[in-house]
């Protein structure tokens, strides 16, 4: 009877905070797509500058002027922002690319579920090395292992990752040449997963790049959890080092890395950017970079749009995570 | 006193002298002012002092060699016959790039380029995100909730997309890419310093001043500043070592500073496109500079938030 009425006092509060939270990210969607919206007024030639990448030689003032009245852009600042919003939310309509004459839906059903699929395998290897590494540099400080892994972490973190890839690639690829260089291209997502050792390279990239951060913050962490009274506590009721590290110390410190873990995903994009470049592997962050240099505005809107909503997501989970890791959290977060 | 004084060292972890207070004392028992107390346990790091000197020496040969010792990084040599991609020698210690140009004085000449990019929009970036963090954490409210509000929006821009596409939009020059990093890059600081803020607000000593009657200005510059320093001189460091990197991931991209200027992220990538030559000269030694350089950074923040972190001492 007791279990059931706290039961109910955790579960309802929760939701109301979740959705309070969905709320909340809403209007953080918004000021995105108003940041990203307004951004392109500002450039050489305003909001008819793609125009010129369109129409390379053939813009003259009078085929620029005419390309803009096509796409809409004589209309009020307001009037065009209201519209991008409406199509976006109740049409789920993205506008369309001008330079790869596709639609911006159809260019990031086409990139992100390979983008996603790297970024998503990193992540998983990241957590499954990084947090017991950080852990163990926290137990055996001031130790070898704890000298040569935070050695490594450090200059791993000191890395362009673009070096790393490219030293990589020379070892595993051209001198020791075992591993293949290049992931499958296909424009088919399906086609990723006919040749999952062509992965290693390009996921083992990312995964270090991300371990060396995470991993180092996992130290920090533990350490500062290391000094707290509960701790002590457990020590002097007579809890054996490892049950004191796993049981007390462990729970206390994935936090603060739950909260990082939900924070990189804008991070992992940016480093897929490169890894994608680097191994030839038709992904979101080549498109991005193929539509900042040809100024081609809607497909930028639209990839930092679904980022933004990827990361917005990755908080909530996270911070759902959270209360369900950390009980405390649960009823600061209902009582706020 | 002296009695009750112990020597921490003995336990192995730090070599200063703390009393059962944890207020630093010296042989005299004078109590040593929290500036000199600080030095001390940043002092004692020898790392950490090695990577001062690395940095201090690094940055007077990138600033004064090409000065003193000026090699010509202007015109290429890519006439037949000419000595590009050429190993080294006596007349270029680390040999010459596929351009020509002397490797050994392009590092110097691109690390000015990095060091002082790196330097100032740091420097931006943390007093940006000093100013923004301190305001939303003090005003607190409805001020506070906009303010994050607007942080999460900018936080959840993948930072790398958003400084491809405003350099791509906007314009290439050095200055405007040190203000870009500068201006973009305080969001996580501005996150860390109002945490800060938020904190110290609701100390006693906070609490005190107020019902004293100290104004907010008054508070956030004798009370909240002062005792956030810590985070403040920390994290701008981190800012240094990450405006340096993300300068290095624009070079690869060919959106780093242009020619006939260079930064070590371009020069890297050149040298990483002739990684199958073997032409080791052209990326070994620069790669050896930055990484240390970008650890040693990392490193002295590291040392500084144990010179900082008071109970670090008690460990």
């Amino acid at each position: 009877m007791q279990n059931a009425r706290e039961g109910h006092c955790y579960t309802f509060p929760v939701f109301t905070y979740i959705l309070r939270r969905i709320v909340q990210s809403f209007v953080v969607l918004l000021v995105v797509m108003l940041v990203t919206f307004t951004l392109p007024y500002f450039q050489v030639h305003g909001i008819l500058a793609p125009a010129y990448s369109v129409l390379q030689t053939h813009a003259n003032p009078k085929t620029v002027a005419l390309w803009g009245a096509q796409n809409g852009m004589n209309h009020p600042y307001f009037v065009r922002f209201w519209t991008y919003v409406t199509q976006t939310f109740f049409h789920f309509n993205l506008g369309h690319s001008y330079k790869q004459n596709l639609s911006v839906w159809g260019l990031i059903s086409l990139y992100v579920p390979r983008t996603i699929w790297l970024a998503l395998s990193s992540l998983v290897f990241t957590i499954i090395i990084a947090i017991p590494l950080g852990i163990i540099q926290a137990s055996r400080r001031n130790t070898f292992i704890d000298y040569a892994a935070t050695g490594t972490a450090f200059v791993l973190y000191a890395m362009p990752s673009f070096l790393l890839c490219m030293l990589m690639l020379d070892a595993f690829g051209f001198h020791w040449p075992h591993l293949p260089t290049s992931p499958p291209s296909g424009v088919s997502p399906w086609l990723m997963f006919s040749d999952p050792v062509a992965f290693i390279l390009p996921v083992a990239c990312l995964t270090m790049l991300s371990v060396a951060a995470i991993s180092r913050f996992m130290r920090g962490t533990v350490l500062e959890v290391m000094v707290q009274d509960y701790i002590r506590t457990a020590k002097a009721k007579g809890c054996s080092n490892r049950r004191t590290l796993f049981r007390h110390a462990f729970r206390n410190a994935l936090g603060p890395i739950v909260i990082i873990l939900g924070l990189s995903i804008p991070g992992l994009f940016s480093g897929a950017l490169i890894i994608e470049s680097i191994f030839n592997y038709g992904g979101i962050g080549i498109q991005t970079v193929y539509a900042a240099t040809t100024t081609d505005v809607p497909t930028i809107l639209g990839i930092t749009l679904l980022v933004a909503i990827l990361t917005l997501l990755g908080n909530l989970l996270a911070d759902v995570a959270l209360g369900i890791v950390n009980p405390r959290i649960r009823i600061e977060g209902t009582s706020r | 006193m002296s009695e009750q004084q112990f020597k921490s060292s003995e336990r192995g972890i730090t070599m200063v002298d703390i009393n059962p207070e944890g207020i630093l004392v010296d042989s005299a028992d004078e109590i040593v002012p929290m500036w000199r107390q600080r030095f001390r346990i940043f002092a004692h790091n020898k790392l950490a002092i090695a990577s001062v000197i690395f940095i201090i020496l690094v940055s007077a040969a990138c600033y004064l060699i090409p000065w003193l010792h000026p090699t010509n990084q202007t015109n290429q040599a890519l006439t037949f016959g000419s000595k590009w991609n050429a190993a080294p020698s006596l007349a270029h210690p680390l040999g010459t790039d596929s351009s020509g140009f002397d490797e050994l004085g392009r590092i110097f000449y691109g690390g000015e380029y990095s060091l002082t990019l790196g330097f100032l929009a740091g420097f931006i970036t943390i007093v940006v995100g000093t100013l923004y963090g301190m305001i939303s954490g003090f005003v607190g409210g409805v001020t506070d909730t906009l303010m994050m509000r607007l942080l999460d929006a900018f936080l959840s821009i993948p930072y790398l997309f958003l400084l491809i596409s405003l350099i791509t939009i906007f314009n290439r020059s050095t200055m405007f890419l040190i203000m870009v990093i500068g201006f973009t890059g305080w969001w996580g600081n501005a996150r860390i310093i109002r945490g800060d803020a938020l904190l110290i607000r609701n100390l006693e000593y906070a609490q005190a001043a107020t019902a004293m009657g100290a104004s907010k200005l008054h508070i956030i510059r004798r009370h909240v500043f002062p005792n956030s320093i810590s985070n403040i001189v920390t994290v701008a460091t981190f800012s240094i070592a990450d405006a340096i990197l993300f300068l290095s991931a624009l070079g690869f991209l060919g959106l780093g500073i242009q020619t006939p200027q260079t930064d070590w992220g371009t020069m890297l990538q050149a040298g990483t496109s002739q990684i199958q030559n073997g032409f080791w000269w052209e990326i070994y030694p620069l790669a050896a500079v930055f990484i240390l350089v970008v650890v040693a950074i990392n490193y002295i923040g590291d040392a500084l938030r144990d010179a900082f972190e008071v109970r670090l001492l008690e460990r």
